[in-house]
Order: C-alpha cells, then structure tokens, then sequence
C-alpha cells in the first residue's frame, strides 16, 4: 500500500514537473470521467490525444459516441485507474467521481470540472471550455456553429400554434422551467406544462396533475431497452393509457438532450417534428401561439 | 369470525366489542371517501362520479378511477394488513414489539420483491413481484420464530429482529449492487419508505387476492391467541394446536406482508402503535384485537395517506415516513416501559 | 373419563426423566401426586395431560390416544392448570377466567348462557368475584393462584390435572382450595393435584402416587404410602404421626440421612427422636 502510494506519488510528481498549465499548449493525454465530458473530447480532440473515457461511453443506449469509444480503454472512475496513464488533463463531471477528483488534485494533476448546463448559452460556453483546454478551439467554433444553425428556427417562425408539451421521466419526474430540455422545448415551439404546474427545475409530478393538464404531445425521456426499473414501470400506468391514445407521443432518449453537444439538434429535431404532428392531428392545440 | 362475535359476548368490555368494531369501521370508510376527494389537481366529486356511472371519458372520472381509487383501497388494504398482523404477531410471540417493520419481516419482504424485480424474473406488476414478496416475508416469520422461540423474551426478539433486518438490508444492498438499471437503488430507496402514489387498480387486483389469504388465516386464529395468553402449555390443554398456529400466522404473515410490501413499500409501525393504541380497548385480549387493529391500521394508512397529499411538500412526503415520524416516539416509551424486562 | 398410561417414559437431553410409569386413574376422586424435587411429577402431570408425548408407551383417554379422541375434545374433557401460570397479557380477572370456555365455543350460539354461568361458578368456588374487574396484572401470587385455577375450573371438565395448586398460597387459601379440589372429587370429578406438603396431602387425597428418580414408587391409599420406609427412602424426612380429633396426622420434622458431621450436631439431623 505505501509502495504503491509513493509509485503514484512520484508518478505525479514526474508529471506535475513536466505538464504545461490548461489552455497553455495542447494537452497529449486527456481522460475523461464523465459521460458528458467523454462526448465532447471524442469528438473535439485530436486523433491519440484521449487516452480514457468512461465505460459508459461504449454504452450505445446511454452515450452518443459509442462508436468512436470503441477504440478508446475505459475507465469506471477510479483513481487507481487514472495515476498509471499520467494524465496532463482530467475533466469530470460536478457532481460524479468527486474521491477520485480528490485524489488526482492531490497529486497535482490538472481536472477541469464541467457543470450541468441549463441554457443553451451555458451549451455554448462548456463547448469552447473544453475545446480551448484541449487546444482544439477551431473543432470547437465549428461544433457551436452547426448547433446554431440548427436549432435557429425556434419553430415559432411559421407562426404556427404552440402545442402543449410534457416530458415524461421515469419515477414521475419531469423537466421544469430552467432546465436545458425546458429551454429545448421553447425553442422548439412547444409549451412546457411542468414548468407551469411546478416553479423548481427540475421535480416530480403527481400522475394526476400530468393526467388533468392533458398535454398535446407527451414526450418520453425512456430508453426502451433499459433494463426493469420501477421508475420506468411507472409509465406503464393505465391512467396514461388514455393519454397516450389522444395525445402526440414521442420518445427522446436521454443521451440526446443531458450534455452540451451537436445531439441536441437530433432532440430538437424529434422534438419540431412531433410540435408539427400535434398541430396537424388535434387541429386546435390548446395554446394559442 | 363468527365465533369470535360470540366470545363477545362473554366479556363486559368497556367499549363493546361490536360498537368499537363499527365505530373504526365507520372511520376508515370516512377517510376511504375523503382520501377519494383529496388529491392535486381540484376535482368536482360529484360530476366524477356521475361521469363514471354515465360512462363518460372525462378527466375527473379517469382520476377518480385509475388514480384515487386504487389509493384509497391501498391504503385500507395495506393499512388493515400492517395491523391485523401486527396484533397477531404480538399475540403469538405474548410481546408488544413483535411488529413486521420492527422485526425486519418488511425488510425481507422488500429484499424479496427487489431480487424477484431486478433480476428480471418478475415485472413491477406482476404475480412474481409479490411472490418474492411473500417468500422474503415468509422466511423472515419462520427464522423469526426459530429463533425467538418458546417464551420470545423481548431481548431475544428485538436481537432476531435486528439480525434479520440487518441481513435483509446487507442483501438488498447486494442485489441492488449488482443491478443493472441505473434507477435501481434510488428508486428501492424510496421504495423502501413506503408510498401508495401513483398506483393503478392492477396492484390492487394483485394484492387484493393475497391479502384476503392472509386476512382470513389470521382472524381465524383469534380464539388460539385468547388461549395463548395463559402460556403455550395451558393453550394446548385448552385443545389448541399451538404448532399449527405458529405456521398458520407464519403463512398469514407472509401472504399479508408480503404483498403490502410489493405494491407499497416498506411502511413501518403501523403494526406496532396500532395494537399498542387500541389492545386496553378490548380488554387486552388478543383475538378480537386481531380484527379491530386491522381496521385501525386502515384508519392510521389512510388517515397518513392524505396528510402527506395535504402537507405543502412536493414531492410528497413518503407514507412510511409519516408513519415512522409517528412510531418512533411510541417505540421509545414501549422500551422504556419494559426496561425492567430487558435487564 | 378413564386415563391409563401404560410403561410411558421420557428423555430429554440424554437422560431419563421419567422411567417406565403404567397407571390408571379411572374413578372420581382426590388423587395426590407427591415426590421430592425432580421426581418427575411435573412430567408425568404433562404427560397424563397430553402435552407432552411420551419416548415409549401410550397414554389412552377412554381407550382413545390423543389423537383419536382429538385436541380439541379433550379441551373439553380434561384441564390442566399448569405450575407456572405466566398471564402474558394484563387481562381482567373475569376475561383470564373465561378463557376456560375456549374449548366449549368452537359453534357460536346458545352456549353463552352456560358458559356464563360456569365462569360465575367458577370464581364463586374460589371467591374471586369480588376481583372480577380487576387487571390480573395487579393481583397478588395468592390471588392470582386462584383465578389461574378458576380458570381451569371453568372449563368444568371430568378430569383436573393440577400442578402444585397451592404452593404459593397461605394457610387459609391452601385449606380453601383443597376443600374445593375435595368437593370436586366429591361431586364425581377425577382430580390430580401436584402436592408437597405431606400433611394436607395426607388429610385430603384418597390415593396418593409417590414418585422419586424418575420412578413411581408407590400408588395406593394415603396411609399405605407415606410409611416411615418411603418417607425416609424418598425424601429422607423423619414424620411424626399425631392423633387429633380422632384421626392421624403427619408432621414431617427432621432430615434423615447423610449429612455433615458438624450440622448433625447443630440439628441432630441423625437423630430424630432427640427432639421428641
């Protein structure tokens, strides 16, 4: 044990000597130990510049870069993991991870942390943040470009009615006013019932309440080949049958709309879609625009 | 039961026994309608029910039925489960702290739907969700009373408590570690402290028929436990078999238990301060307290059901929560009325 | 109702409790079932009752076993008061003594009238009536002995099988309770009763079954069993014989036996007619 803590120590030392600051010069071994940050380094950095991503990477049903993962060694957030591929940049999640992180800030490795963004400004700033430490600025521009231009039609352009929207997680939980998928919703023309029925960001709702606000579209935030969870179970509920039978139902994977990246076009895209279906199908949505 | 009505008769009960029986009767049957009134979006009562006698597809009827209905039958169900068999525990073991929370019967219970669940072997709503219900509970019964067997002195029961709830949580965490879903040990967290939100009239068809099991296995076994209070030996002179009681209360416990706990989580010390309340109410005895902490138990469920859809709190507060906020305080001043005991 | 056993045993824990016992008890009367600690009276009390079967032998109710003639009719037909009557819950006198009825309401109905009426009997007999809504909880060992054994007397069977009834009872409720059991027998009850004072079971029991070891030793009229020989054999005591009001008594006074030299001298235990 106390061979191995001093092995890790001047391994970390080796390296504190040897690695430039973030932002300084391009960083040559990157890990990442959070899904979000795994999907934007795959797809900023440079060929052999990532030397770990999490194991939920290669997770196709969780992650959107399952396939670009498939090369990359994974790690499941440990430390021990870490210190022997002497990383010059860790970036992790806020709230994932946090023994490891403070470990690895022990030793003097360098972690860049990433929040949860909630708008798509904060979108905006994670992805040039990560881009700028892994030197890959002109990738990054590029990234925030593309999203731009496609979420730019907020849908409201056709000056279309505003169809009534819920999200529907597994355990009765939604997306309220605040939330990134609440802004996604927005923009895509739709109106967001929960953060209407309930003020904090993110909460659950009672079946009855998602039940009486009779929603035009009921957007599923499930995976369906998830393995059994009672959350999940809880949209199996017959009071929603009826629901699911008037309403426009569409399913959003998760991984397309929780982390800053060019995904949240393809949400927003399922999304336009079912807020134009809605419209057509009820031919007088509840909302005026 | 009909015997039972008949034991009535011989005791010059303070309350009489068909008074207190219809007065927590009439109570649970009061707070069954309001739990139906009570809820989060506002409701006309009145038009839901007329709706649904009309056949109507309107919004009030399909709460009124898919939502607060299973709700409230739950509520009496479970609640009438969780008391019965509280009553009937105590009766069996002769001590006032045999209740199936306190003596880790739920926590089997619970670590036999959560392996049944994630394994995959059994849907949410399904039959094999509540048999692993059952079986957990029913083991639990069964080791419970091998080991506290005999004169189940309260320091040998509080220990096979402790023993099997810790086991039955090292487990659960076990399974719950080795899940696959993502969900699972939050949702088992909170499962674990008991709700009957959002359930559907398919629980209340899956447990219903389970429960009547373990109902009618244990207010049948009313007149053994009057027999018991004089000891095993005195009952069995008194033609009872005490060994056929013990395995009919270890089944009842098991159907009971076993399926409150797999449509409704894990809500303790309803079987523990029901009894409590009401056994100076029947004079002691424990064979008419079997029924009358049944209906108690439904009055307490209910009653703690709709405080937590009052209470400003969203989420809502968990019903096993509630309770256990409630039980505690009771515990306490149990143990320490039989610290004397103890030492 | 006849009770035979016949070459009944017991073990337990690798040693015989109870050796080979063969006896019938077919005729009302006071039965006294007298023997030093560890005798096996307790057992053999069980063992007649039902509650415990025997390693070898039968016991037959009527030519009947256990099982043939049922639980539950035997409830009927013959209660047991147990030695240590533990009452797990603080019930009222009047309920404790009610449960003896347990056996007669299997069938609901008109039996309530007579059930009533055996329960008054029953506390009548032993005068606890005045306590009938007292918590049992509260009573003294005296009075408690008394309502345990109204309670076995509510059950209004044939045969009372009783475990040292009045081992916790002063003089006066001892003689009470006696003549109770004598009156019983009188009635044409069979009644058993667990006894240590050889005087009262002497004065009151028409036969008496001496055991000693694990053994029956002898089983025959009051005055045929408690000889000198078996005194001194079983509870090495030596018994004065008295003549009061025309009839003889029996004091046991002092020990017989081994003992240490020095207590000898201190009580002339060897000795007994010292002190005469």
């Amino acid at each position: 044990m106390g061979a191995m803590l001093a092995a890790a120590i001047s391994v970390a030392g080796l390296q504190g000597a040897l690695s430039p600051a973030f932002g300084a010069a391009e960083p040559r071994s990157v890990v990442s130990l959070n899904l979000c940050a795994d999907e934007l380094v795959l797809r900023l950095a440079a060929p052999g510049q990532v030397k770990s991503v999490t194991w939920l990477a290669r997770d196709s049903r969780a992650s959107t870069v399952a396939a670009q993962a498939r090369d990359i060694p994974v790690n499941h957030g440990l430390a021990e993991e870490i210190v022997p591929l002497s990383p010059d940049l860790v970036i992790a999640g806020v709230y994932t991870t946090r023994m490891a992180i403070a470990f690895l800030e022990r030793l003097g490795i360098p972690v860049m942390d990433l929040g949860v963004p909630a708008t798509l400004e904060a979108v905006r700033a994670q992805i040039r943040q990560v881009a700028e430490a892994l030197g890959q600025q002109v990738a990054g521009e590029a990234m925030i470009a593309d999203l731009d231009l496609a979420l730019a039609d907020d849908g409201t352009a056709g000056g279309g009615e505003r169809p009534t929207a819920l999200v529907l997680r597994p355990n009765g939980l939604t997306a309220g006013r605040g939330s990134l998928v609440d802004t996604l919703l927005t923009r895509a023309g739709l109106v967001n019932l929960a953060a209407e029925l309930q003020p904090d960001g993110f909460g659950r709702l009672a079946l009855e309440e998602i039940v009486a606000a009779q929603p035009d579209i009921l957007i599923l935030n499930a995976d369906p080949d998830a393995p059994p969870s009672m959350a999940r179970s809880l949209l199996e509920h017959p009071a929603l049958a009826g629901l699911k039978e008037s309403a426009t139902v569409v399913t959003v994977p998760t991984r397309l709309w929780t982390c800053a990246g060019p995904q949240l076009a393809d949400a927003m895209t399922i999304l336009k879609s079912a807020a134009e279906q809605a419209r057509h199908a009820t031919g007088n949505p509840r909302r005026a625009p | 039961m009909t015997s039972r009505v008949a034991a009535t008769r011989l005791r010059a009960a303070d309350i009489p026994y068909p008074l207190l029986v219809g007065a927590l009767g009439a109570l649970s049957a009061i707070l069954f309608l309001v739990s139906l009134v009570v809820g989060y979006v506002p409701l006309d009562p009145v038009a839901a029910v007329s709706d649904i006698i009309a056949g109507r597809d309107s919004v009030g009827a399909l709460v009124m039925v898919e939502l607060r209905l299973p709700r409230a039958l739950l509520g009496l169900m479970v609640g009438f489960s969780l008391g019965a068999t509280g009553a009937a525990l105590q009766g069996l073991l002769r001590n006032p702290l045999a209740d199936p929370g306190v003596i880790g019967v739920s926590g089997a219970a619970a670590l036999g739907a959560v392996i049944a669940f994630y394994s995959g072997l059994a849907g949410f709503l399904s039959i094999g969700l509540a048999l692993g219900g059952l079986a957990g509970a029913g083991l639990a019964t069964a080791l419970l009373l091998l080991l506290a067997r005999q004169g189940a002195g309260t320091t040998a029961l509080i220990l096979s408590g402790v023993a099997i709830g810790s086991l039955a949580g090292a487990l659960t965490a076990l399974a719950l570690n080795l899940s696959p879903s993502p969900y699972a040990v939050m949702e088992v967290v909170f499962w674990l402290m008991g709700s009957l939100a959002d359930r559907s009239l398919d629980h209340v068809l899956l447990a219903a028929p389970l429960m009547a099991v373990g109902w009618i296995l244990l207010l049948g076994a009313g007149r053994a436990l009057d027999g018991l209070s004089l000891g095993e030996e005195t009952a069995r002179s008194l033609g009872f078999d005490v060994m056929r009681l013990r395995l009919r209360i270890v089944v009842a416990s098991a159907f009971a238990i076993g399926s409150a706990v797999a449509v409704a989580g894990a809500i303790g010390f309803v079987g523990l301060v029901v009894p409590h309340v009401l056994r100076p109410l029947v004079g002691h005895q424990p064979g008419p307290l079997v029924l009358v902490s049944g209906l108690g138990g439904a009055v307490l469920t209910l009653a703690a059901d709709i405080l937590v859809r009052v209470l400003p709190t969203h989420p809502e507060l968990k019903l096993g929560v509630v309770t256990a906020i409630i039980g505690a305080p009771f515990l306490f001043s149990l143990l320490w009325r039989m610290r004397r005991e103890m030492d | 109702m006849k009770i035979e056993a016949l070459d009944v045993s017991v073990r337990a824990g690798g040693r015989t409790i109870l050796e080979p016992v063969s006896l019938t008890i077919d005729r009302p009367g006071l039965v006294g079932l007298i023997g030093p600690n560890g005798a096996g009276k307790s057992t053999l009390m069980r063992v007649l009752a039902g509650l415990h079967p025997p390693d070898t032998g039968a016991v037959r109710y009527d030519g009947l076993t256990v099982d043939r003639i049922g639980r539950d009719v035997l409830g009927r037909r013959l209660a047991y008061l147990a030695q240590s009557g533990r009452l797990h819950w603080p019930l009222k006198v009047e309920r404790v003594v009610a449960l003896g009825r347990l056996p007669h309401r299997e069938r609901p109905g008109p039996a309530a009238d007579c059930d009533r009426a055996a329960i008054e009997a029953a506390m009548r007999a032993t005068h606890i009536s005045a306590l009938r809504n007292r918590p049992a909880s509260t009573l003294s060992g005296g009075e408690r002995m008394r309502v345990l054994l109204a309670r076995a007397l509510a059950v209004d069977a044939d045969v009372l099988l009783a475990d040292e009834p009045i081992a916790a009872l002063d003089p006066y409720h001892q003689l009470e309770v006696l003549d109770l059991l004598g009156d019983l027998a009188a009635r044409g009850k069979t009644v058993v009763v667990v006894l240590h004072d050889l005087s009262l079971a002497y004065r009151y029991c028409d036969r008496l079954i001496l055991m000693s070891g694990g053994r029956m030793l002898a089983d025959d009229a009051p005055g045929a069993v408690l000889t000198d020989a078996n005194l001194e054999q079983t509870y090495r005591v030596f018994a004065h014989r008295v003549r009061l009001a025309g009839e003889e008594h029996i004091v046991p006074w002092v020990r017989l036996g081994t003992v240490a030299p020095d207590e000898a001298d201190q009580t002339g235990g060897t000795r007994p007619w010292k002190r005469t």
